[in-house]
């Protein structure tokens, strides 16, 4: 008879030093990097895993997929909050655990919903938009470099989210469309959130870290035009939701982004 | 310095063969007829060029004048063989071939002597394709040449370069000075993709550059103007995060100079003569983002000793200063080690690393004691046997990085501590004048810890071919 033991390996105990990684915060960082990186330190902190912030100008080259935030934990480098989330789950920490298969799905189906349209509308806005394109977008992505090398990046970064944005068909979009479907989007969100702190009850899972990281730098950011807070506004238990968010994860964070200022 | 990072050499190895290679001495002249001839008084009236199409003569001009300061007989056979290979060296003209003669015509003079150059220009439009193999890596080039452009020696090159680690094309464009041909202009565009596996690096260079060479007395001086848009990544999605961090794009906008003196009779083999070469370049004060002071420089002395042997003594080194504190970028920093500076060491694997990825270092030295002997048996003078020598060598060096806040004693302390150095045999297989095969049989010492040895600390073989 053959007896078969199977000891599973401890994972590595999360170390003290890990760091996120994002662009410049002052000068550089865009909307749409903001927004992906306060999700993912949302997620982090409502896992009690402690990270610290580290920007820097070559952020976006360093990531190993191209996109920010990534972070530095032990010798491993993981990109962008859906990796991130299972990588945490390897090591033991998860935030969904509690939910069945039912509401497992219809969680990823919101974070799809988030990322399709939300992230998908700022980086319209960002770069399709041409006055915001013109003032915010290219002179705050070039600003770490020297001419003429800040042009040639800035536009080649353009170009290539426009042919993004022609690929999934909202190259003939016009803002207005844009802030119906972002609309749309907070719509859907709002009704099921309803009257819950959080997407699923009690304790937040990783929709509610997403949510929270695009609305909130939605509405704290100042862009050419302020339509789009403005739509977000209209929506006051996505707004509650996320001062709930705010001051339950991020109360030692400095004053200048409070909600309060914005609202 | 990583020598694939510069620009790809417009003027490398030419492969072809030289005319002067085939061409023979001026005939010898038997004593008494070269007295007569000597002690015959003659005058050069004219100098002819014949076969010119689309070189403008105001440029040959310079090049053939000397010709007429003959005094005598063999002072025009002398001079226009000078005025030859003047001409040849031009590089537009496939053929020369002389003609004295007596002088003809109503203004002749009894001893006057006219002098015809036949030229054939070389083709306006060549291609070429090469192979190129040296330091564990092939390329092959293919080459498009506009030779003598315009009509005055100009030239114009296209250049397309594929191979195991490196992969680059660029336009050059060579103008000369009409009458000082060394003194030229060079204007450069290119693009060129590397890979450093000893750095887990993949580096893309755009850029173009202007260079002026111009000799003043024995030495030679190049200034040149560069600016590079230069993107590094990850080789590897193993790589170390010290080099993760180097990600990104910079511009780096450079002028540099370089003084040359070399007095060897050959730069693969040389068994006289010597070689001086200082080179540095500042970066950051005519725009971009690197901002640094790089100085380095090369010398090397050969000495012919007993029984057809060679010895010969080489040192390089140099230091890279970033400024405005900043720190430096992993593709201005230099590398050590290998078969072109200390034998039995991984190809630039020593030095600063992280976790098996190495990072260059900011200062260095290194430094060569090279004894070339014929082989102990001797197959036939002048023959197969003749391409072979043995070789002993010692090899040493040193690579750090620098606090530059101490003072130059600390420097010299760093650089003079942990030296690596290399010891062994091995035979030399010349090939030519283009590339040499070393097989060799190396004992690496003064190993420090993550530094890379090729094969195990009781020695290797190591094979380069430069």
């Amino acid at each position: 008879m053959n007896v078969c033991v199977f000891i599973p390996t401890a994972a590595e105990p999360w170390p003290e030093n890990a760091t996120l990684y994002q662009p410049l915060k002052e000068d550089q960082i865009l909307l749409s990097d903001c927004a992906s990186s306060l999700a993912v330190q949302a997620y982090l902190r409502m896992c009690g895993l402690p990270v610290q912030v580290v920007c820097r100008a070559n952020a976006e080259y360093m990531s190993p997929s191209g996109k920010i935030p990534f972070i530095h934990v032990g010798n491993q480098v993981v990109s962008e909050l859906g990796p991130i989330v299972q990588f945490t789950k390897a090591k033991g920490h998860s935030l969904s655990d509690g939910l069945d298969d039912v509401q497992r799905a219809e969680m990823k189906a919101y974070m799809e919903l988030v990322n399709n349209m939300l992230l998908t509308a700022e980086l319209f806005i960002q770069w399709c938009d041409d006055a915001t394109a013109a003032e915010i977008s290219r002179p705050r992505y070039s600003s770490p470099y020297s001419w003429p090398l800040n042009n040639i990046l800035a536009y080649q970064k353009q170009w290539e989210v426009r042919r993004k944005m022609n690929a999934i068909g909202w190259g003939g979009k016009t803002l207005e469309q844009v802030y119906e479907d972002v609309s749309q989007c907070c719509q859907a969100l709002s009704q099921r959130l309803g009257t819950q702190p959080y997407f699923f009850s009690k304790q937040p899972t990783e929709l509610d870290a997403l949510v929270f990281g695009h609305l909130f730098t939605i509405i704290t950011t100042r862009l050419t035009s302020g339509e789009l807070a403005e739509r977000i506004k209209g929506f006051s238990n996505l707004l509650s939701f996320c001062r709930r968010i705010e001051q339950t994860y991020f109360e030692d964070k400095t004053k200048n982004t409070k909600l309060s200022k914005f609202v | 310095s990583v020598t694939s990072l510069d620009s790809i050499p417009m003027h490398g190895r030419d492969l072809t063969v030289h005319p002067d290679d085939l061409m023979e001495p001026p005939e010898q002249v038997n004593d008494s007829k070269q007295e007569i001839l000597e002690n015959k008084d003659v005058v050069v009236q004219h100098v002819n060029i014949q076969g010119l199409g689309r070189t403008k003569e105001d440029l040959l001009g310079y090049e053939i004048s000397d010709v007429f300061h003959s005094k005598n007989l063999i002072d025009v056979m002398r001079k226009a063989h000078i005025a030859r290979q003047r001409l040849l060296r031009l590089g537009i003209f496939k053929q020369v071939e002389v003609l004295i003669d007596t002088s003809e015509g109503t203004d002749a003079l009894p001893n006057g002597l006219d002098v015809t150059f036949e030229v054939t220009e070389v083709k306006r439009l060549t291609g070429s394709y090469n192979t190129m193999v040296g330091n564990n890596e092939g390329s092959m080039v293919l080459g498009l040449k506009l030779p003598n452009t315009f009509g005055r020696a100009e030239k114009l090159t296209f250049q397309f370069s594929y191979g195991t680690k490196e992969t680059s094309y660029g336009l050059s464009f060579f103008k000369p000075q009409p009458g000082n041909f060394e003194r030229n202009l060079t204007l450069n565009l290119y693009k060129v993709t590397g890979q450093f596996p000893w750095s887990s690096l993949k580096e893309t260079d755009k850029g173009m550059s202007a260079e002026l060479n111009f000799p003043l007395g024995v030495t030679n001086h190049t200034l040149k103007w560069e600016g590079v848009w230069r993107e590094l990544g990850c080789l590897a999605r193993s790589a170390s995060f010290a080099v993760r961090e180097e990600s990104g794009h910079s511009l780096k906008s450079a002028l540099s100079h370089t003084v040359s003196i070399d007095s060897r009779n050959s730069a693969i083999f040389p068994s006289r003569g010597a070689l001086l070469q200082i080179n540095q370049e500042l970066a950051g004060y005519t725009g971009g983002d690197a901002s640094f002071l790089k100085e380095d420089f090369e010398l090397q002395v050969n000495r012919r000793l007993f029984w057809d042997s060679v010895l010969s003594a080489s040192l390089w080194g140099g230091m890279l200063y970033p400024i405005g504190g900043q720190s430096s970028s992993i593709a201005d920093r230099f590398y050590l080690g290998g078969p072109t500076s200390v034998r039995g060491f991984g190809m630039y694997s020593i030095g600063p690393q992280s976790e098996g990825d190495y990072l260059g270092g900011e200062a260095y030295w290194a430094g060569g004691l090279h004894l070339y002997t014929p082989l102990p048996f001797r197959p036939g003078r002048g023959g197969f046997g003749d391409l072979f020598r043995t070789h002993f060598f010692l090899n040493a060096g040193n690579l750090c990085n620098l606090n530059y806040g101490d003072g130059p004693q600390a420097h010299l302390q760093k650089l003079a501590e942990c030296i690596r150095w290399s010891y062994g045999a091995g035979i030399v297989l010349r090939l030519g004048n283009i590339a040499r095969l070393e097989l060799n049989y190396c004992v690496p010492m003064g190993v420090q810890s993550g530094d890379r040895c090729t094969g195990t600390r009781a020695g290797h073989y190591n094979s380069k071919l430069l």
